[in-house]
């Protein structure tokens, strides 16, 4: 048994630092270590810079232009940037629709979109959730009708990430409603300029714009964007779900969180505080060591299955119980927010740095238990898969 | 970075488990505690004869050499069928103390201790002195007199020497004690967890400058090492209660049937058997840290028994209490083994400092 990384590993983790030191773009670090919100070309820059390095296509194999990193290579990738506060990468393109892509896509599909992917050309969406439809996504009713060389798509969707930026979406729609309501859904690549489609923001419990409803009405989409074949998309949307889990424990990201915490809460001399903290840290080690344990045993030629939802429920929940640990350590702070500027406005209120962010981030982070499976739909996997009932 | 164990350890984890199986069941369990020893003889003879009672001695004292990551996998599975065979008392406690010593007459304590024919206890716990051990009452006066009380001495009724932490010339000292000598007396007594115990009182017994087995910082260390180590095992048994809590939990709610339906339908059952089972996958981790830092022997290795020995603490009892509640009335009948999970879980939080002592330890 050896807990420590090789020679190698310890080399590419060096290069990480590096790029975190000399080339993450200076005025998107500048905002994310003050906690501000970025803007759709601070977003852009910051997946070019990089796209320039060659890092976009951190979880492809190398044959579509990817870094065909190791499983230890990916956890460090991770692991630095999120200890760096780097803002979290955009998933939708280059790890939840480009393997869609490269899996069940055909050639034509590959070589167009793949490499905008790679290059950050074209921002993605994901078009899956709907009003009606949330954990039992199968239920979704988005129909889409065939008509000549179209679909011609109708419905909408709901909590769409981004989509008031987004180039393109991927959905799910409903092709058939005869048979079980898994069957009879296809997976369609979008273009969101196309005349229909309809983006109306959501506004979140922080004030904040992240997320939209989509409304589809007569959209005309080329049958050439259906992906692999109609009526299979329920298989494509799982194995795409397979992929978002990369990095869902947030490891480096809380550790940078814990490692401000304890700067915070070291002047508040609250002993009950102290306590919470040092029980976070605990659970935070507890986390790493988790996916330390599983990435050992990927690395041995193992299959770790529904344990890795573990990462996702204890990784969130300790996300959120860092947020509202900082929430506690503003004390009566909390009530300024969301002060002058208003919601969404990267004005500070009157207090402490740390109490400006925090009622923000707390009420931000909510939805970690949420999305990605909510948590009780993790649990309810690790009930049927780990524990057989 | 490997965390997979050798395929030695794996064949020493799947030997104890045979053992526990087969030879130790929760009946067995239950006539060893009612006998008059308070451990099987049968059993002990086996450690010795399987080698486990010399397994983490040094080589130059006639063991293995095994590390923490061995004890850990040994005390996990005797967590598992709680073995109450007094291990960690002679071996662990008593037996490291000895090993890491400069001690002359270690030698044949060591090989009555890996040959079963011999018990050493360690009297490292005063009433007045929870959980701080470095500065016992108990004292040897300028003539050599030994007087005090030591308290939650395990196995202190089997044990034929007591090695005593007190106060010699000023300093931290370990001495070495004949349960017969003049001036000992003891009383004894059952834990919560069905182990053995004695309370014993030192009234002017006689101590010579050979009876002393360390002094100062080496006595110091070789106490802090060795209650580090415990902790350490400890923990791992209670990873082992943790893990079969959420087993047994899982096989009785799939066989009891009520409202026409195994129990084991209900949503709200399985998800808290969930929580069980991430809990001791989470603990499962902290050990694996734990044990790797000790193994080590890395500056942090005390924070990290620390931050193991919290979340057992916590988690531990109240995985045992969930198991209790799940298994419904028969949960609480002493004739069920799930109970007895409890009772282990409390025990070990009690000792060695329990959740929020090691919470404080961790953060300083």
């Amino acid at each position: 048994m050896d807990i420590n990384f090789s020679k190698e590993d310890l080399a590419f983790r060096d290069e990480l630092r590096e790029w975190l030191a000399n080339d993450y773009p200076k005025h998107v670090k500048d905002k994310m270590d003050k906690g501000e919100h970025l803007t759709r070309q601070d977003m852009v820059d910051y997946h070019k810079a990089l796209s320039s390095k060659g890092w976009m296509g951190y979880n492809w194999p190398v044959e579509y232009g990817g870094t065909g990193w190791s499983a230890t290579q990916l956890y460090l990738f991770n692991k630095e940037f999120g200890m760096a506060g780097c803002p979290p990468l955009l998933a939708f393109g280059v790890s939840m629709v480009a393997p869609v892509i490269w899996t069940f896509g055909n050639e034509e599909q590959k070589k167009r979109f793949l490499p905008d992917i790679l290059d950050f050309n074209t921002w993605w969406c994901q078009g899956y959730s709907e009003p009606g439809s949330g954990s039992d996504l199968a239920s979704l009713k988005t129909k889409a009708v065939k008509e000549g060389d179209h679909y011609v798509v109708n419905g909408s969707k709901t909590w769409t990430t981004l989509a008031q930026n987004a180039d393109w979406i991927f959905l799910l729609v409903r092709t058939d409603s005869t048979g079980k309501k898994q069957e009879g859904i296809s997976f369609l690549l979008v273009d969101m300029k196309t005349p229909g489609i309809e983006v109306k923001p959501i506004i979140t419990i922080d004030g904040d714009h992240e997320v939209n409803s989509v409304f589809f009405t007569d959209v005309k989409v080329p049958v050439e964007n259906l992906v692999g074949e109609e009526g299979k998309g329920w298989t494509y949307a799982k194995f795409l779900l397979a992929h978002e889990r990369f990095g869902i424990a947030a490891v480096g990201a809380s550790m940078r969180a814990l490692n401000e915490l304890k700067e915070v809460v070291a002047e508040l001399n609250n002993s009950d505080l102290d306590k919470k903290v040092a029980e976070m840290e605990i659970a935070i080690s507890a986390l790493e060591m988790t996916e330390l344990r599983l990435l050992s045993d990927l690395e041995n030629g193992g299959h770790p299955g529904a344990e890795s939802s573990i990462l996702k429920i204890k990784g969130t929940e300790i996300q959120q119980g860092l947020t509202e640990l900082f929430v506690e350590a503003a004390g009566e702070y909390a009530l300024m927010y969301p002060g002058a500027g208003g919601y969404g406005s990267n004005d500070k209120p009157s207090g402490p740095e740390h109490a400006a962010v925090s009622l923000e981030k707390f009420l931000n982070f909510r939805k970690t238990s949420i999305y990605g499976g909510s948590n009780e739909i993790q649990k309810n996997i690790i009930s049927k898969f780990v524990l057989g009932v | 970075m490997n965390l997979s164990y050798t395929e030695e350890q794996v064949m020493l984890r799947e030997q104890i488990q045979k053992f526990c199986e087969t030879e130790y069941d929760f009946y067995k369990r239950e006539e060893v505690v009612k006998s008059e020893n308070d451990f099987d003889a049968n059993a002990w003879s086996l450690f010795a004869e399987q080698g486990w009672l010399s397994m983490p001695f040094s080589e130059e004292s006639g063991g293995f050499g095994f590390g923490p990551i061995e004890l850990s996998i040994l005390f996990e599975e005797f967590g598992k069928s709680l073995v109450i065979e007094p291990y960690l008392s002679n071996v662990v406690l008593a037996g490291s103390v000895l090993d890491k010593s400069n001690f002359e007459g270690k030698v044949d304590l060591i090989e009555g201790i890996c040959s079963g024919s011999m018990h050493v206890s360690l009297a490292y716990a005063e009433a007045a002195h929870s959980y701080e051990y470095l500065k016992p009452d108990t004292n040897v006066s300028d003539d050599n007199k030994l007087n005090g009380t030591k308290t939650l001495v395990l196995n202190g009724k089997n044990a034929s020497k007591v090695i005593v932490s007190c106060v010699r010339n000023g300093e931290l000292s370990l001495v070495l004690v004949d349960k017969t000598a003049e001036g000992v007396s003891f009383n004894t007594f059952r834990t919560i967890d069905e182990k053995t115990c004695a309370e014993f009182t030192f009234e002017n017994v006689s101590i010579q400058d050979s009876d002393v087995i360390a002094s100062g910082d080496e006595a110091k260390n070789l106490l802090t090492e060795t209650i580090n180590l415990a902790t350490l095992c400890i923990s791992a048994e209670a990873v082992g209660c943790m893990v079969s809590c959420y087993n047994k939990t899982v096989q009785y709610t799939k066989e009891r049937e009520q409202f026409d339906q195994p129990i084991s339908n209900f949503q709200v059952l399985q998800h808290r058997m969930v929580d069980m089972f991430i809990d001791s996958e989470l603990a499962k981790s902290l050990l694996f840290k734990a044990m790797l830092e000790v193994d080590a022997d890395s500056e942090d290795k005390f924070k990290h028994v620390s931050a193991l020995k919290a979340h057992v603490g916590k988690f531990g009892k109240l995985s045992a209490q969930n198991a209790v509640q799940l298994h419904g009335g028969m949960g609480v009948s002493e004739e069920m083994m799930i109970g007895h999970y409890l009772k282990k879980m409390v025990a070990i939080d009690a000792m060695f400092g329990n959740a929020d002592y090691h919470l404080k330890s961790f953060s300083k």
